[in-house]
C-alpha cells in the first residue's frame, strides 16, 4: 500500500515543517498541568485519595491525542482549499484508501506526540503504572488516535472552509474535552450531560488511559469508570464507522467533490 | 492498444436544473494533440472532469484509453494525467517532495520513480529548484511542475485544463513551448481546453464548445474553410452567432 505510505509521509513532512505546531502541541499539556492543575486542585474533592496533578495525567494525554489526531485530520479542509485534495482524488486509489491514509497519518501524529508527552509527564509526576499499565496506555493512545482521527476526517469532509474551524473548536473540541472525564470524574454530572459523555469518543479514550495509568487508585473511584472492554469496543467502533463515513463523503460527487471540482467561473 | 484515445457518445451532465453539457459525441485519436475551444462556462471543465472520472455523467458514455469512465474508473485514472485549472501542488513541500508524493499515490516503485523524477525535472527546467518549497516558485514554474507531475506515471492521455490561464504573457509563452514539446513524446494524446484561439491554432483538431454543445469539429484549416473565414475567432462567431469573449492578448 504505497499510496497509504505516501499520504502518511506527506502528513509527517508537513508537521515537521510547521515548527509552531510542533512546539505548541508539546507545550500545551504542560501549560494545562501548571494552570488548570493548580486551579482545579483547590476545588478537587478527591484530594485525600489522589494528587490532582496525577489525576489529570490521563486526561492531558487524551487531550494531546485529540489535538494531535483530530486537528491533523481536519487539515484535509486546507487540502481542499489548496487543491491538493483534487489531486489525491484523481489518483488511481479508492476513496476508502484515501480515508485510511489520512486517518493513519493523523493517528501517527497524535500518538507520537502523546507518547513523548506521556514519558515526560509520567517522570515529572513520578507515576509508574508498571509494564502492563504502560502497554494498555499505548493501546489506549493508538485507539483514541484512530477514533479521533476518523472523526476529524468526517468533520473535514463536511466542512466547506477552514473558517468553520472556530466553530469546531467551540462546539466539538471543548465540549469533548470537558465531557471526557479528563478534568473531573463524570459520574456526578447530571443525566443530560452524562448522556453526552456516552457518545463522546474521547471519554472512552480517557477512561482507558485511567485504567492504564491510575490502576493504583482503582478502588477510590478516581480510576477508570467504565469497563476496559467497553472502552476498547466503543473506540474501535468509532474508528470503523468514522472511516466508512469519511470514505463515503469523500466519494460523494454532489458534496465534497463537487465543491472541489466546480470552479466559480 | 486502441487507436481511439477518447470516445464519448452522447456524454452529458446536469447540475440540478443547469445543463452544463448537452450530449457530446467526440472521438480523439491516439497521439492526437486535441483542442477544446470555448468561452468560460461553455462546459470545457465539466467535459474534462467527466472524462477523468471525477464527475458521473447524467447521460451518455465515454471510454478513455479503452476503459469505461464509470465502470472502470480506477483503470481509467491509472492511464490519464490531469492538470487542473488551478494548481494542486502542496505549497509547503519541496518540488521533489511533491513529485515523490504523487509517485507513491500512483504506486510507482522507488527505483522507477527516482530516475523518472530526475528526467522530468530536467525536461521542465526545475532541476535547480528541486529542494525549494513550491511557495517559492513563480506561477509559470508551478504550472510546469503541475504538468510534470501529470506526466510522472507516463499516462496515455494527458488532460490540460486551461493550462496557461492566469499567467503573465512571458510565462505563458515559455509554458506553451513546454506543452508543444509534449507532441513529439511517443504516443501521448494531449487533450487541451482553452479560451485562447492562438492555443487552439496549432492543435491537430479543434472542437468548438459553446453553451454545453459542440458547435464545430475539425482541423483548424477545415474549420476556417467550411466557415469561409480566416481565423478560429471568426469560426467561433460564424458557428455560434456571438464572439468568443475572451481576449487573445499574449
Amino acid at each position: 500500500m504505497r499510496a497509504i505510505a505516501g499520504i502518511v509521509v506527506r502528513e509527517l513532512l508537513r508537521f515537521l515543517r510547521q515548527r509552531g505546531r510542533l512546539v505548541s502541541s508539546l507545550a500545551r499539556p504542560f501549560v494545562w498541568l501548571v494552570f488548570a492543575g493548580a486551579g482545579f486542585a483547590t476545588v478537587f474533592s478527591g484530594a485525600g485519595a489522589i494528587d490532582y496533578r496525577r489525576y489529570l495525567a490521563p486526561g492531558l494525554l487524551g487531550m494531546v491525542v485529540m489535538f494531535g489526531s483530530l486537528l491533523a485530520a481536519l487539515s484535509t479542509v486546507t487540502d481542499r482549499e489548496a487543491g491538493v485534495l483534487r489531486m489525491m482524488l484523481v489518483a488511481p486509489i479508492r476513496r476508502s484508501t484515501l480515508a485510511l491514509g489520512k486517518t493513519l497519518g493523523a493517528t501517527l501524529l497524535g500518538t507520537t506526540q502523546a507518547v513523548v508527552v506521556g514519558a515526560l509527564l509520567l517522570s515529572l509526576l513520578r507515576l509508574w503504572p508498571g509494564p502492563a499499565g504502560l502497554l494498555l496506555g499505548c493501546a489506549a493512545i493508538v485507539l483514541s488516535g484512530l477514533a479521533l482521527g476518523a472523526l476529524g476526517l468526517v468533520l473535514a469532509a463536511t466542512m466547506r472552509s477552514i473558517e468553520n474551524f472556530a466553530g469546531v473548536m467551540n462546539f466539538v473540541v471543548f465540549p469533548m474535552l470537558f465531557l471526557s472525564g479528563a478534568l473531573y470524574p463524570v459520574r456526578r454530572l447530571g443525566p443530560w450531560l452524562r448522556a453526552l459523555v456516552h457518545v463522546n469518543p474521547l471519554a472512552y479514550g480517557v477512561d482507558l488511559l485511567k485504567h492504564a495509568l491510575l490502576g493504583e487508585w482503582a478502588g477510590t473511584g478516581y480510576g477508570g469508570e467504565m469497563p476496559v472492554a467497553l472502552d476498547v469496543a466503543v473506540l474501535a467502533a468509532f474508528a470503523a464507522a468514522g472511516l466508512a463515513i469519511a470514505a463515503a463523503l469523500l466519494g460523494r460527487e454532489g458534496g465534497v467533490t463537487r465543491t472541489a471540482f466546480r470552479s466559480p467561473a | 492498444m486502441t487507436a481511439t484515445a477518447i470516445d464519448a457518445r452522447g456524454l452529458g451532465k446536469d447540475f440540478g436544473a443547469i445543463r452544463a453539457l448537452g450530449g457530446l459525441d467526440l472521438e480523439v485519436r491516439q497521439a492526437e494533440f486535441f483542442g477544446l475551444l470555448g468561452p468560460n462556462g461553455a462546459g470545457k471543465t465539466t467535459t474534462v472532469h467527466l472524462l477523468a472520472t471525477l464527475l458521473r455523467p447524467t447521460r451518455g458514455t465515454a471510454r478513455v484509453a479503452g476503459y469505461d469512465v464509470v465502470r472502470e474508473d480506477l483503470e481509467t485514472r491509472r492511464r490519464i494525467g490531469l492538470v487542473f485549472q488551478e494548481t494542486t501542488l502542496d505549497r509547503d513541500l519541496t518540488v521533489e517532495q511533491n513529485l515523490s508524493f504523487a509517485a507513491r499515490l500512483w504506486n510507482l516503485p522507488g527505483r522507477v520513480a527516482g530516475p523518472r523524477i530526475d528526467e522530468l525535472l530536467v525536461q521542465f527546467g526545475l532541476r535547480e529548484r528541486r529542494r525549494d518549497p513550491v511557495r517559492a516558485l513563480s506561477g509559470g514554474m508551478r504550472r510546469a511542475l503541475d504538468i510534470a507531475r501529470g506526466l510522472l506515471h507516463e499516462p496515455r492521455v494527458l488532460f490540460l485544463d486551461e493550462p496557461t490561464a492566469g499567467l503573465d504573457p512571458r510565462s505563458r509563452r515559455s509554458l506553451w513551448e513546454l506543452i508543444q514539446r509534449l507532441r513529439s513524446a511517443s504516443g501521448l494524446t494531449v487533450f487541451l481546453t482553452t479560451h485562447y484561439v492562438e492555443e487552439a491554432e496549432p492543435c491537430d483538431r479543434v472542437a468548438v464548445l459553446d453553451r454545453g454543445s459542440l458547435a464545430a469539429l475539425g482541423t483548424p484549416a477545415e474549420l476556417k474553410r467550411a466557415a469561409g473565414v480566416s481565423s478560429l475567432e471568426a469560426v467561433f462567431l460564424a458557428r455560434t452567432g456571438h464572439p468568443l469573449a475572451a481576449s487573445s492578448a499574449a
